[in-house]
């Protein structure tokens, strides 16, 4: 690897850098849109126009919208208060919250929703704790309960970068405004909220783009109210009879819209509302000591946020995948761990799905973080104009919904014309991992090689070390905590992934999210809940060892 | 400092792991995919020699099934350890392994599909998916109208549609379909969604075969009294056994009787004015890539072997000398719609169409 190709432009690494993403991603998202343009195999824009603008697709679409701005209401009612709270009390010296907060978003959405299901449905879990809320409970099964459901998974997003901002704006500029004889409100209207207002677009955005590309949540919950969006739209078109891949596309297309016009936005706004708050002064952070109404006051709301968002699903997770019989509800003795030992048992299909998503995310995990490692070392400083490009489609994957791809990936791969017979392998569903979160590593790796200084690299050559000597011995080690984080997270995700597992995965295969849809759909829910809690331990436990590793580091 | 050196050492440690296992995984892929080339030279050898030879069979069958999991993979172990070979399943909704039959059409890897709508297997017959197998063993000894006369289908088993019921919730469980029209059942219906459950569909146009057009007033009345489309069966029963919902219409009955011999509170009536029965087709395709391992799958579909784990499962065996298990009703016990197969076969898209816009 040239540790030195920032001179040359477009070098053999940069060629083969973008060489390598052009067949992974560009194409596979362009075959999306021209499909998405041809209707029987002839180019005709107008009629596939058409199909965008009959009367079923208006409605999914804007129920895709209206969903994405309902959630974005509902996660900043959840995070701001949150964000304020961890930022400037007491609250935020709890190390634990921090790793709290991230389980909603941890817990793959299907599952979650799923424990929401049983919880609240008639004769549910919360009627038999609490017989008088039978007659709420039947609210909840409606938009105001589906974007609850997802605001409580996707709040931590909006959390983590409004906490990270008001930290930043310091104690400094409130205490001027407080010497000044503004009051509590008045600083907040006129110095905390514009500070915080690029920031809290951008996450807001985000949750935006997440929320439209949710497939998961949609799927379980969405379904069972009627409401239905771009993206199950999408898996119906494509995986249910009569398909329709003309209109998958299409849909495809918009959605790819959708979200490529919003990060514009997020590009735009952020150049826009820039604050320069850090300055030399460093910064002092003195938490505030609350009071005990405060104090009491805050801890409620704390309590409540992480009873509904980690408290409500998982103990109908956990539950579930102990009853003995289903019908029996939370009677005393209707536990057992029988489906556990099903589970773990050789040879089960179950223990089957599991090795395979252990497997698979194991060999995704390293392919991605091989070559995530040579794409940021490509990348470097973003300065060529092939560096820029080869940032950008790397990046690809992050950006579009992970439907969008999938789909893009089935027509290249299963195309007649296409020569390489992946598709239906084991190799395609390691590839389309790798495509997937492929993203994660090259941002960690660039992450940790901006911080090289290029010394290092000098006195390496000064020494009459050779470019590979260079890059073994001094970048390498030094960029190796990046790799093992992208590798890491890689792991965790791919091993739970589930809209491209159920698109591509080979006929006779399942891993743990498809075995555990499946069984949602076809089998046993309880099992369906045990493989989930088994799933989410193991890849939480990972990310626990990593996040114990990276503070030894410090 | 030091520490950390040695905590790089642990970082070196475990990418020297990851290594390791992408060079020997990558050595497992490689082994996969030139299995993938293997069976074309050992079915091309195989297809000489008859299956009723006793040359041994060799290379693979890719099945897509529609069938209860449990039962899939019991078959699917059956045959293995009596034949041999291996076997490739795809498990899904009869609308899922449709939907993966038309995506793979340029490229078919399927030699078997199993439905669980017969006229389903009907169209596919009709638009040349399928190819006869004259000679299947036991064909003979299926029920009447569960083979057709070409040979292409082979109703290996069946399920009846019933109305099951929570017994907790339950006293007096609805006799007919129209009495679900009625105020008490308001919000506590659901059905399974027919395009995805091959049976619900085959209830549909059933009833919609012997009242004509005027058996949509049935479905708009259910609409309005709160009956919810939900998914496939088994989603449609689940909440039925949990008791968020009182009854489940159209369902397929062997998940029923398993349910209640798990000990769960539900049970099932069939209506009195009738229901449908539902041949599951097996069939073999056109295009079958291991066409003699396929002979032999159907084969043992219709042993006594895979027909008692066809009864086991609750569902009716398609053998008339095999009987249903002996807690759930017979075959000759239900009363049936009148309906043609030939008349579902060729509105079954319509009617999906149609139901959907009622339902959604």
């Amino acid at each position: 690897m040239q540790v030195r190709s920032g001179r040359t432009r477009f070098s053999w690494g940069t060629s083969l850098a973008i060489g390598l993403l052009v067949p992974a991603i560009v194409i596979p998202l362009c075959l999306v849109i021209l499909n998405s343009l041809m209707v029987d195999g002839q180019f005709d824009p107008l009629t596939a126009l058409g199909v965008v603008l009959a009367p079923g697709v208006a409605s999914v679409l804007s129920n895709t919208l209206l969903l994405g701005l309902l959630v974005v209401a509902g996660a900043t009612a959840i995070a701001f208060p949150m964000a304020y709270l961890a930022a400037k009390t007491e609250l935020g010296e709890k190390r634990w919250l921090d790793v709290v907060i991230i389980i909603p978003f941890m817990t793959p959405p299907y599952i979650g929703s799923m424990g929401w299901i049983l919880f609240m449905q008639p004769r549910g879990f919360l009627e038999e704790l609490a017989p008088w809320t039978a007659a709420l409970t039947p609210q909840f099964f409606s938009l105001g309960g589906l974007v609850t459901i997802m605001s409580f998974h996707l709040y931590p997003f909006l959390y983590l970068m409004l906490r990270n901002s008001i930290q930043r704006i310091g104690q400094g500029y409130e205490e001027a405004g407080a010497l000044h004889g503004a009051g509590f409100g008045y600083r907040l209207r006129r110095i905390v909220i514009p500070l915080l207002f690029g920031s809290y677009l951008m996450g807001a955005l985000l949750v935006f783009v997440k929320t439209i590309a949710e497939f998961g949540t949609p799927a379980t919950f969405g379904r069972k109210i009627g409401f239905y969006v771009l993206t199950t739209e999408i898996h119906r078109l494509t995986s249910s009879w009569p398909i329709d891949f003309g209109k998958a596309t299409a849909l495809a297309s918009i959605l790819l819209t959708a979200s490529l016009t919003v990060w514009y936005l997020q590009s735009v706004m952020s150049r826009k509302f820039r604050y320069q708050t850090l300055g030399g002064k460093g910064l002092r952070t003195r938490p505030s000591r609350l009071r005990l109404l405060g104090k009491s006051l805050s801890w409620g709301y704390v309590g409540i946020v992480l009873l509904l968002s980690i408290g409500v699903p998982y103990f109908s997770i956990i539950v579930a995948s102990l009853q003995k019989l289903r019908g029996n509800g939370l009677a005393w003795g209707n536990f057992t761990l029988d489906h556990y030992a099903r589970l773990l048992s050789w040879g089960s299909p179950g223990f089957k799905a599991l090795t395979n998503s252990i497997g698979l995310a194991l060999l995704a995990a390293t392919f991605a973080a091989v070559i995530g490692t040579f794409l940021a070392l490509q990348i470097r400083g973003s300065a060529t104009k092939g560096q820029k490009t080869t940032d950008l489609f790397s990046l690809l994957p992050n950006t579009v919904p992970g439907i969008v791809i999938a789909v893009g990936l089935v027509l290249f791969w299963n195309a007649k014309w296409m020569p390489i017979p992946l598709y239906n392998t084991y190799g395609m569903a390691v590839l389309t991992y790798v495509v997937f979160f492929l993203p994660y590593t090259v941002q960690y790796v660039k992450a940790s090689f901006s911080q090289l200084d290029d010394k290092l690299f000098q006195a390496g050559r000064v020494y009459g070390g050779t470019d590979w000597y260079i890059f073994r011995r001094i970048a390498l080690p030094l960029l190796l905590p990046g790799i093992v984080a992208g590798w890491m997270m890689t792991f965790t995700i791919s091993a739970r992934e589930l809209v491209a597992s159920l698109m591509l995965l080979p006929p006779s295969m399942h891993v743990s999210a498809t075995y555990i849809f499946s069984q949602f759909e076809q089998g046993e829910v309880s099992m369906g809940m045990a493989m989930a809690v088994l799933t989410v331990s193991l890849t939480t436990i990972i990310l626990v060892i990593m996040n114990q590793l990276e503070s030894y580091r410090k | 400092m030091k520490k950390q050196a040695l905590m790089r050492g642990k970082w070196a440690s475990l990418l020297m792991i990851a290594m390791l296992t992408l060079s020997a995984c990558g050595g497992q892929a490689s082994t996969q995919s030139s299995n993938q080339g293997a069976p074309e030279p050992a079915s091309a050898q195989s297809a000489e020699a008859p299956p009723s030879e006793t040359k041994k069979p060799s290379g693979k069958v890719v099945v897509y099934t529609a069938g209860p999991a449990g039962l899939a993979d019991k078959i699917l172990e059956g045959f293995q350890a009596k034949t041999g070979l291996t076997v490739e399943q795809f498990q899904g909704t009869t609308g899922k392994v449709l939907a993966r039959l038309e995506a793979e059409k340029s490229n078919p890897v399927a030699d078997i599909v199993v439905l669980a709508s017969w006229p389903s297997g009907m169209s596919m017959k009709q638009e040349g998916w399928t190819q006869a197998y004259t000679e299947a063993v036991h064909a003979d000894r299926l029920y009447d109208g569960w083979v057709d006369e070409d040979r292409h289908l082979f109703g290996y088993s069946a399920s009846a549609l019933g109305i099951t019921y929570n017994t907790k919730l339950v006293d007096n469980p609805p006799s007919d379909w129209s009495d679900l029209t009625d105020a008490q059942w308001t919000g506590a219906v659901n059905i399974p969604d027919p395009s995805l459950s091959g049976s619900a569909l085959d209830f549909v146009s059933g009833y919609l075969n012997q009242y004509g057009e005027s058996g949509w007033s049935l479905f708009d009345a259910l609409k309005q009294n709160g009956v919810t489309m939900a998914g496939a069966n088994q989603e449609a029963l689940d909440p039925v056994v949990t008791g968020a919902k009182s009854v489940v219409m159209a369902g397929v009955d062997y998940m029923a009787y398993s349910a209640k011999a798990k000990g769960e509170p539900v049970d099932i009536v069939y209506p009195a004015s009738g229901t449908v029965i539902n041949p599951r087709p097996a069939m073999i395709l056109k295009d079958a890539p291991n066409l003699d391992n396929a002979k032999l799958f159907i084969d043992y579909l219709l042993s006594d072997e895979a027909q008692a784990l066809v009864a086991n499962a609750y569902l009716l065996p398609g053998r008339t000398d095999v009987p249903a298990k002996e807690d759930r009703t017979q075959v000759e016990e239900i009363k049936l719609l009148q309906y043609d197969w030939n008349w579902m076969s060729e509105n079954g898209d319509d009617i999906t169409t149609q139901f959907m816009n009622v339902f959604k």
